[in-house]
């Protein structure tokens, strides 16, 4: 909603109250600035003048020679446009005067004749859009004044949003009825009697729907099109409403002054009984846009003998509407149902200034008073006559009190508000109510559909009590510092991950079937029904692909290998478990090592990192599709199926076009408890020294270290060990596989005798154990 | 008795100590001058010929040179180490405005951090982190948070949908998670839900399809619109720090009323509006089979926005493309 400080003024006496304040106050009120500024006048020294005479240039026939009288003076003035006689009066830039862009005026010698300035149009002066001709002001301006002095040409203007629930605030009257509640100011009342002369030609008929309840008109004659007033103009001009001709202009006036649209109707063009129905499937209109619509049972229309003429609340008809010629006019004011509008207006996608107001829900009882102030506006300018208003509203119930109990206020807000204040409150807001000591009873006004229930009134209340004059009070919640499973399932991977130097990625959950089919071709992806693009089809049914594209995309714009991660859903269309209804999704980690030959082995890396952070974790493998055939496993948590690691095959990383082997882990979040993550078991610390062997085997290309290993910890359970594998080198068919022995004994030093008896024990059972043999020193 | 000339003695000295080059030299200077075969021990050698008050005499003498050479010795032996290792340190120079190593940043997505840190904010008052999934039911998106079916957010140009009847979609709020929340658990309930929202856009600077949002959820028995104040004056305190001034505006959604935005006063001294909240609409307690003598707040702030004003980020884009000169700045 659009704002001018001069237009409100109409309405509430702002003259005390300044830019700052009434800011403040909106606000304050829930109407959100997005914007303000200052209108100053864009031109300066203009000069109301008249034109005396008219004469031919001597040496150009597309100019005339005016002469104009500026008060004081009379000048010679050559004019280029020819929309006015003499006798006109009109705004002059004498020399040393400025127009629009501070373009400086001077004499000028305009083929052989001296213009003493020149006369200007409305948009030479930026006051509107208005390209026909200069500027033609009516008799009220005096001639000579300065015109900057006729007007409200220095004014404030507020751009405001209005929550959907407020469509009563859609208006000049609606913004004023809550600022002079605010302010403790009186809503002044703008309202002129009609003195009506004619009987209506014409029958309306609000019809069967309950869609419309009301519709009323008024039959105006003899009027003439051509320009509004200067002050309409000006307004509509500076809320960014297009100026057209008065009939036009007066309605979009009304509309924006008291929230009531109105349609004008060329009255000659129209027949019989004027009525409301919804359309029938197939029925045609041809709109003002000279488009021809294709209507259905959902659309509300006018019609005229039946007949189809305008689409109701949303756009007229070509065939009834306003023209230069006509004469007569009926305008329509009428009540129609929210729901219906919208459902109308979006499925043609014609969005107007009315059709917003009537979505949103206009004054039920309003028709008649934006008949008589379009009326009032109207024969302000011109001699008319008009009819009486032609009435055609149906019976609607009328509200109810709604009554609760006061204590209820206290509980929802926290404070205790004076039932003083309320009272104010209420009686200036016009909403009718009754007050005891213990209840509060209140009406629900014709315009504020917001007002159903007790907590709306309370809302209200609040509201005017300024949400910043409440105290601020902290409840503690009953889960202190407890985030729970979920969260910190979350944090111990991205802790764990971020140390080892994973960047955290996030990425966009949408991608196309073919990359969700490259590692899960037997899942049947979720597909979006209205997808952002072709390339944003389906949701991800893993993580893969996403961390393969960041990984690409960094090795290619920035020569950058690195490793990543991410932690979201992924997608499928199998039955969820938790969930009825909605499709399978599982909150997965995923993480990606590219093979940039470091030393170790990216597999063995992750087998070691999964050790590391996932307690009890075994590995079975298990060829997957996208992976290779041998480094591929699933990811055993205590026996329970949490994931799976491998490399990307060799097919699809030439596809792919990826540089080096990637190697990637998806882990499923949902099966893992955070209490089991975070096991450590405590290891005393021996005191006595340790005896170490570092020992050479031959052993099978297939054999398991880790066997070894665990068969030497078994052979030394009483002991504090470090037992690592340090070499492992395969050639051809021979593999020497080094392991370090560290052991203590918690009792006692080892002398030279159990060292060497230890040693043998070791070496003895391994090689029995395992088939393998020990390399000799050297060797 | 005989006469030692002790000033030609230590001149001698003085000058072996000043051709000293090695500390090791120091031994055989202490040998030549206090050892067995020393002018020294040679004097020794002849008090049992003397006299006894002479031997007294000439004893003490001895000795008292014998003190004296030994504690030069010493003293210059320490000064040489100490001038050796001071020139040792003069010597060497670091220029320390050298970055060896590139600029890594936390390894964590800035969004991550953000969302942990309003977390830990609420978990300090009591609240638990709720999840709830991201794909939905349009009753639980819309419906149970009193969204009428006419509403305009429900278009396909806003929301979008996964089946044809419109019966499921990616939630277009983290409100979703207060209904998941409270069918599941009775009051009283407090609860933060940090996920993944979606809307019908295209990535770019100012929009994204995918964004985050913390839901957070107060239902007690006293609960009232003070302590919806409080509570997020606590948390933009926090968050922006102490001084940071806050202000409430009302509003309008469908699921709470009265309904607020929270503005804060940003550095230029305009204010920004950083989350909506609200007293939990009656009709969505309702929803979810709640008593009428609970009640309670709720509110949704954008993640992206937070890390957006703390950090200046001008692209919402930043976030999701990953690129790793973004990544390591944070």
């Amino acid at each position: 909603m659009k704002l001018l400080r001069s237009w409100l003024q109409d309405w509430i006496d702002l003259t005390d109250i300044d830019d700052t304040d009434l800011s403040t106050a909106l606000e304050s009120l829930g109407f959100e600035i997005e914007d303000y500024k200052l209108i100053n006048p864009d031109y300066k020294n203009i000069i109301v003048g008249k034109v005396l005479e008219i004469y031919p240039h001597p040496n150009a026939d597309k100019v005339r020679v005016t002469k104009v009288d500026v008060g004081n003076k009379i000048y010679e003035i050559v004019c280029g446009a020819w929309n006015f006689e003499e006798g006109a009066i009109v705004p002059v830039a004498l020399p040393n005067s400025y127009i629009k862009d501070s373009f400086k005026i001077d004499k000028r010698d305009i083929r052989g004749v001296e213009s003493n300035g020149m006369i200007c149009s409305a948009s030479e002066l930026n006051l509107w859009d208005e390209h026909d001709g200069i500027l033609i002001l009516d008799e009220s301006f005096k001639i000579g004044s300065d015109l900057s002095k006729t007007y409200n040409s220095t004014d404030s203007y507020w751009e405001v949003g209005v929550t959907p629930n407020r469509g009563d605030c859609m208006s000049y009257l609606g913004i004023a009825r809550e600022l002079s509640t605010y302010f403790n100011k009186k809503l002044k009342k703008i309202e002129k009697p009609l003195n009506p002369k004619l009987k209506p030609v014409l029958k309306v008929n609000s019809g069967k729907s309950k869609l419309c309840s009301s519709y009323q008109s008024i039959e105006i004659e003899n009027i003439s099109i051509k320009d509004s007033s200067f002050l309409i103009k000006y307004r509509l001009s500076n809320i960014g409403v297009r100026i057209i001709n008065n009939v036009v202009d007066y309605t979009n006036y009304v509309l924006h002054d008291i929230g009531q649209p109105l349609h004008a109707f060329d009255r000659d063009k129209l027949y019989g009984t004027i009525s409301v129905r919804k359309a029938k499937e197939g029925e045609k209109l041809k709109t003002l846009d000279e488009q021809i619509r294709t209507l259905d049972n959902d659309d509300l229309i006018i019609t005229d003998n039946n007949e189809p003429i305008a689409l109701a609340g949303v756009m007229g008809g070509f065939d009834t509407e306003v023209t230069n010629e006509t004469q007569n006019l009926l305008i329509e004011s009428a009540y129609f149902d929210k729901v219906s509008i919208m459902k109308t207006s979006r499925k043609l996608n014609l969005i107007s200034d009315a059709s917003v107001r009537f979505e949103r829900g206009i004054d039920r009882n309003i028709q008649a008073y934006g008949l008589k102030r379009f009326t009032n506006l109207y024969e302000l300018d011109e001699n008319i006559q008009y009819s009486e208003i032609s009435d055609s509203s149906k019976q609607t119930e009328s509200e109810n009190f709604i009554t609760f109990d006061t204590s209820l206020i206290e509980s929802i807000l926290g404070q205790l508000i004076d039932n003083k204040f309320i009272a104010s409150t209420l009686k200036s807001l016009s909403i009718e109510n009754e007050i005891k000591k213990d209840t509060i009873k209140f009406k629900q006004p014709s315009w504020r559909y917001d007002l159903e229930r007790p907590i709306d009134l309370i809302e209200e209340i609040a509201k005017h009590y300024g949400f910043n004059n409440f105290k601020s009070t902290l409840p503690i919640g009953n889960n202190l510092n407890q985030v729970g499973n979920y969260w910190n399932v979350r944090k111990y991977f991205i802790d764990k991950l971020s140390l080892e130097k994973f960047n955290e990625t996030q990425s966009l959950s949408f991608t196309q079937k073919e990359y969700n089919e490259f590692f899960d071709p037997d899942k049947e992806g979720v597909k979006v029904l209205n997808p952002i693009d072709q390339t944003q089809e389906y949701l991800r049914t893993n993580l893969y692909y996403s961390l393969i594209k960041i990984y690409k995309f960094n090795y290619d714009q920035n020569n950058f290998s690195g490793k990543y991660f991410e932690i979201n859903n992924i997608y499928n269309n199998s039955t969820n478990k938790n969930y009825k209804k909605i499709p399978k999704q599982d909150y997965t980690l995923g993480f990606l090592v590219p093979d940039n030959n470091s030393d170790i082995n990216p597999m063995q890396y992750i087998a070691s990192l999964l050790r590391k952070i996932l307690p009890g974790v075994s590995f079975e493998q298990l060829s997957k599709p996208g992976f290779h055939q041998n480094n591929s496993y699933l990811i055993m948590a205590d026996n329970k199926l949490v994931g799976h690691t491998g490399q990307l095959s060799y097919l699809l990383k030439e596809e792919l076009d990826v540089s080096e082997n990637l190697f990637m882990t998806q882990i499923y979040l949902e099966e893992l408890n955070f209490v089991g993550l975070n096991i450590t078991n405590y290891k005393p610390l021996s005191h006595y020294p340790f005896i170490k062997f570092d020992l050479s085997f031959k052993v099978n290309r297939d054999l398991n270290a880790n066997d070894l290993i665990q068969e030497v910890e078994n052979l030394l359970k009483n002991n504090e060990n470090s037992i690592k594998i340090f070499d492992d080198y395969a050639f051809e068919k021979t593999r020497n596989l080094g392991i370090r022995i560290i052991t203590r004994s918690y009792e006692k030093t080892y002398n030279e005798k159990e060292n060497t008896e230890i040693l043998n024990m070791i070496v003895e059972k391994l090689t029995s154990k395992f088939n393998i043999t020990l390399n000799e020193k050297g060797e | 008795m005989p006469e030692l000339n002790l000033d030609k003695i230590l001149a001698s000295l003085d000058l072996r100590i000043s051709e000293v080059t090695l500390p090791d030299e120091y031994d055989q200077i202490s040998k030549d001058y206090l050892g067995k075969d020393s002018l020294l021990a040679e004097e020794r050698k002849k008090l049992p010929t003397l006299s006894n008050e002479d031997k007294k005499t000439y004893g003490k003498k001895l000795t008292e040179l014998s003190k004296k050479i030994e504690s030069k010795i010493a003293s210059s032996k320490k000064q040489f180490i100490l001038d050796t290792f001071q020139k040792k340190e003069k010597d060497e120079f670091t220029d320390i405005t050298i970055d060896w190593n590139r600029n890594e940043g936390s390894y964590k997505h800035i969004l991550s951090s953000v969302m942990d840190e309003v977390v830990n904010i609420f978990s300090s008052i009591g609240y638990e982190v709720a999840y709830g999934p991201e794909a939905e039911t349009s009753w639980h998106n819309f419906d149970a948070l009193n969204t009428p079916d006419w509403h305009p957010a429900r278009y396909e140009s806003d929301t979008i949908y996964l089946n044809s009847d419109l019966e499921t979609l990616l939630r277009t709020q983290t409100s979703t998670v207060q209904i998941r929340h409270m069918e599941q658990n009775d009051p009283p309930v407090y609860i933060v839900a940090p996920g993944r929202v979606f809307r019908s856009d295209q990535l770019d600077a100012t929009h994204s399809p995918v964004f985050h949002q913390l839901e957070g959820l107060a239902i007690d028995k006293n609960l009232s619109f003070t302590d919806l104040k409080g509570t997020l004056e606590y948390f933009t305190k926090e968050f922006f720090g102490e001084n940071i001034e806050t202000k409430f505006i009302p509003h309008f959604f469908p699921f709470t009323e009265p309904s607020a935005e929270v503005l804060v006063k940003w550095n230029d001294g305009s204010w920004l509006e950083i989350l909506g909240c609200g007293m939990v609409d009656p009709n969505v307690l309702e929803n979810v089979g709640y008593s009428k003598e609970y009640k309670g707040f709720a509110w949704g702030v954008g993640i992206e926005r937070l890390a957006m004003l703390r950090y200046k980020i001008d692209h919402i884009k930043n976030f999701y493309e990953n690129d790793i000169r973004f990544l390591e700045q944070f």
